[in-house]
């Protein structure tokens, strides 16, 4: 990975240079240093640019001080992460803003307007044209209980930002019909505003703020090897995928690079995720259209899956297996080549009787579709992008250790709709089962990189620096930040880490597919559907609350 | 379901034994640990506190205060003190109060002072 760091001016010469440098497999992330003035104007060029998606918007404050000490440190500095997928590299825009305005990105770029939302809260500045911003991610309540500070990244907006979509218009016939936040046993908090006339979605807004935790917050401070504890419980379904963007973060930052077999060890462990959570989604496709027996047999599956991992790698949902520069936990090739066929035959079993049942079918299909302009226009990710036909697949686009040597084929589809999602799950789960064999036979196991200054055969353990233990990283070692990425089972999930000098975090922004890819469920759920029709959407999302109020 | 009421009335009960059988994949899932009090002084003590990322763990006075219910069963304290810890095999917890998953383990070894608090400790 190569970290590139220029002016503005120098934007069309690196974007050209971005594709020789991935043509040598150089992974590139390019940091560029825009002047708050220049920034609409870089947005604009960057959103015509081919193959380029605004990937993430976040914000920090603006030296070391930041952190729980926000308040104190200088301008906050704006980020905006570019995946130049058709270039295979990543650009990072900087941008210090000084006073409480910026430009307003999402009136280029209609994906950031959740990031602006987001920013506003927790940094209080907010983009210029004074259009409405929504609560994404503190209640209203935090503000105002005595004695606790709300777990805030920065300074305070000035206004607390109001309650209600910002578009959103009751008229007519229309009536809007409150759902949750406490939903059916299991499902997570979530509030969906339902308009509508009778039966027909007519809008659909959500709020997300009640599960809340301030997960960003609670890792300042703490060394990346302590915050992989928060990062992997930040949305347990997705502990694999976004606890390795967030461990190639930390290890750009930190100079490592993990050895081989564990690199393979981390794969097969992403690969098991997706396989297990393809089979959830079978399960609750099931449920939504109310074929229990057809659950019953996805759920099967999904058990069997869930046991595949605790044999092969000590923990049913794959915690503990990703280290920062390596792999705590390597597989029981043994045990994955007995039991994954079986496991995954079950799954394979359900699959093909639901394929055969018109009565299913019917409700998946030409249900919750997305068009291939809003998945790219909302930036989506992941198998609900790749359904719209957007291609992107960080395993492909933006390939690391191991997949650049075994890379994945990408399934896609064009019709964009609930069974469309559907066939792409089923389509990955084999590619994932493949690719699982592969790994295995190249070897996989264990292991950490050995950081820079560690004596061999000194008093440390191999593997462990100072920082591992708990004490500072390096003496004098200068804050540094990486960009990390993975291709979790619901798509890219990112993670940017910015250390001090002694190896802690001052700021770590954790983006997992879910953040993405709930600003398309509710175009997806107003596309001349009906109320039943939500669970089904939401079901062939997959998506978790939990992912995107972390 | 008329199956299950007779069979319950046949047999004056109206649930199934549990478990009904082991449960083989048991073996593989990570569970909570056991301490052995002999091996424990106070500076491991504050190791382990210090080392356990969902603070299920703290010194009190010469005892180890070990909160199961806020235990994850992360593995952090076996590898921090493998003469110490081991992983106690149980993952059925079910107490009636909460005060009943809280235990306090004599440290047995005694010696060892207290440690000073270290850089790793949670901010």
């Amino acid at each position: 990975m190569t970290a590139v760091r220029a002016g503005a001016a120098a934007l069309p010469g690196l974007l050209s240079q971005l594709g020789r440098d991935a043509a040598d497999d150089a992974r590139p992330v390019i940091t560029v240093a825009v002047p708050a003035a220049s920034l609409e104007d870089a947005v604009r060029r960057l959103a015509a640019h081919p193959g380029a998606r605004l990937a993430d918007v976040f914000a920090a404050g603006g030296g070391p001080a930041a952190g729980r000490d926000a308040a104190a440190a200088g301008p906050v500095v704006l980020r905006l992460v570019w995946g130049l997928d058709a270039d295979r590299g990543y650009l990072i825009t900087e941008s210090e803003i000084e006073g409480e305005r910026y430009p307003a990105l999402s009136d280029i770029a209609p994906a950031a307007f959740y990031e602006e939302c987001e920013i506003y809260e927790q940094f209080g500045i907010r983009p210029g044209g004074g259009k409405p911003l929504n609560r994404v991610a503190l209640p209203p309540q935090a503000a105002t209980t005595p004695g606790q500070a709300p777990p805030r990244l920065g300074r305070a907006p000035v206004e607390p930002p109001g309650d209600v979509h910002a578009l959103h218009h009751v008229g007519g016939h229309a009536f809007e019909f409150p759902f949750g936040p406490v939903r059916q046993v299991g499902v997570e908090s979530l509030y969906y505003g339902l308009v509508t006339s009778g039966e027909e979605v007519v809008d659909l807004y959500l709020f997300t703020w009640h599960k809340h935790r301030g997960v960003e917050w609670r890792l300042q401070g703490r060394t990346p090897r302590e915050a992989l504890f928060q990062v992997e419980r930040t949305e347990g379904l997705g502990a694999v995928g976004n606890a390795w963007a967030f461990a190639v973060a930390a290890e750009a930052a930190l100079g490592l690079e993990p050895p081989a077999p564990a690199a393979r060890a981390r794969a097969v462990a992403l690969e098991l995720e997706r396989l297990y959570n393809h089979a959830a989604a079978t399960a609750a496709l099931c449920q939504s259209t109310g074929l229990v027996i057809g659950q019953a047999a996805a759920e099967i599956a999904l058990e069997r899956l869930l046991r595949v991992n605790a044999a092969a790698f000590g923990h049913r949902y794959l915690f503990g297996v990703v280290d920062i520069g390596g792999a705590a936990a390597g597989p029981d090739a043994a045990v994955l080549r007995r039991d994954l066929p079986g496991a995954y035959g079950e799954l394979c079993r359900a699959a093909d009787a639901l394929l055969a049942t018109n009565s299913f079918l019917d409700r998946l299909e030409a249900t919750g579709i997305l068009t291939q302009e809003a998945a790219r226009r909302l930036g989506l990710v992941g198998p609900v992008a790749r359904a719209s036909g957007v291609a992107t697949d960080t395993r492909v686009d933006h390939p690391g250790p191991p997949y650049a040597g075994l890379p994945p084929a990408v399934a896609a589809a064009t019709a964009g709709d609930v069974l469309a999602r559907f066939r792409v799950m089923l389509a990955e789960s084999a590619e994932s089962v493949r690719l699982i064999g592969d790994l295995l036979d190249a070897g996989a196991g264990p292991g950490r990189a050995e950081p820079v200054g560690t004596e061999p055969g000194g008093s440390q353990p191999r593997g462990e620096t100072r920082e591992a233990r708990g004490g500072p990283a390096r003496a004098g070692m200068a804050a540094r930040s990486g960009l990390g990425w993975a291709e979790s089972s619901r798509g890219e999930a990112l993670a940017w880490v910015a250390l001090d000098d002694t190896g802690r975090i001052t700021r770590a922004r954790l983006r997992p597919a879910s953040v993405r890819n709930w600003r398309g469920f509710d175009d997806a759920c107003r596309s001349q559907n009906v109320f039943t029709d939500i669970p089904i959407i939401e079901a062939s999302f997959w998506l978790t609350v939990a992912g995107t109020s972390r | 379901m008329t199956l299950w009421f007779l069979r319950g009335l046949r047999r004056g009960v109206v649930t199934t034994r549990y478990p009904a059988r082991p449960d083989a994949s048991a073996a593989a899932l990570p569970t909570p640990p056991a301490f052995r009090p002999e091996a424990l002084t106070r500076a491991l003590a504050d190791r382990l506190a210090a080392a356990c990322p969902s603070r299920a763990l703290a010194r009190d006075g010469d005892a180890l205060v070990f909160d199961v219910g806020a235990c994850t069963a992360c593995g952090r304290c076996l590898a921090e003190a493998p003469g110490a810890a081991t992983s106690s095999g149980e993952f059925e917890l079910a107490a009636t109060l909460p005060a009943h998953l809280v235990k306090r383990i004599p440290l047995l070894a005694g010696g060892g002072a207290a440690a000073p608090a270290t850089e790793g400790g949670s901010p």
